[in-house]
């Protein structure tokens, strides 16, 4: 199972009700293949930077979802056909917000390392001169703190 | 250290040099130090939806800004114009505007 990221544009002369419905019905889509949709957002109408298919406006719709590669395969089919979509994006995101977690918690850790060395830099090193405890951040003191 | 030892000469072409006086002969002039702003504001996430994040980076016409020109250090431009392209893509962005 993979994360996807679905962004499509609808026909800026689709009536709400219809959009909904159509919403709906890739909903199934995905809960039919396996898959859990995580979250669903209308962005509304938007100018649309280029020309498509003579429009000059459209409806962005968001889909986020849990799914197979095959099932995406199909939820592209249908988007495709579907006379409502003018144009559609799908990106994998799973591995993009691995790395995004990742790098919210290494950050986290050091500025852990960097609170607690500043803190604890008066009492357990008092041989350390003074003019050291200032420069905290510099590459030599997360060295210190992995010794320790 | 390691790219002067590679490429003798290269330092002082790469885009982003230095914020010393650059001295010639004629006239004397500084260059202030461009920086990435991914890493001094620290956006992990450059994202292509982040359509107000994105026109900064790219020119009039749409094209995408160089690094040499913005200051983004390599890891970023690559992530930045990967999302630019995606946002082209999808319409968030122009493949190339009219002015």
């Amino acid at each position: 199972m993979r994360i996807y990221e679905e962004l499509f544009i609808v026909k800026p002369d689709a009536p709400e009700e219809e959009i909904d419905q159509f919403i709906e019905q890739m909903k199934t889509v995905v809960a039919n293949a396996g898959g859990t949709v995580e979250k669903v957002e209308k962005w509304g109408k938007r100018r649309l930077a280029y020309r498509v298919d003579k429009f000059r406006e459209g409806a962005y719709v968001l889909f986020q979802f849990n799914a197979n590669p095959e099932s995406v395969k199909e939820f592209e089919r249908r988007l495709r056909v579907s006379d409502l979509v003018i144009k559609f994006l799908t990106v994998r995101i799973d591995e993009t917000l691995k790395r995004l977690e990742k790098r919210r918690k290494d950050r986290d850790k050091r500025a852990h390392k960097r609170a607690a060395s500043a803190g604890s830099a008066g009492t357990p090193q008092p041989a350390m001169p003074a003019g050291e405890t200032p420069v905290p951040g510099m590459p030599g003191l997360p060295k210190e703190g992995s010794a320790a | 250290m390691a790219e002067s030892k590679g490429r003798p000469g290269s330092a002082s072409q790469r885009p982003t040099g230095g914020d010393k006086a650059v001295a010639t002969q004629k006239k004397q002039y500084f260059r202030r130090k461009k920086v990435c702003r991914f890493c001094v504001e620290r956006i992990d996430d450059i994202n292509y939806k982040d359509v107000k994040l994105l026109h900064g980076f790219i020119a009039e016409r749409g094209k995408i800004i160089p690094r040499r020109i913005s200051g983004v250090c390599a890891p970023h431009q690559r992530r930045l114009s990967d999302a630019i392209k995606k946002a082209r893509n999808i319409a968030l962005l122009p493949f190339a505007a009219q002015i």
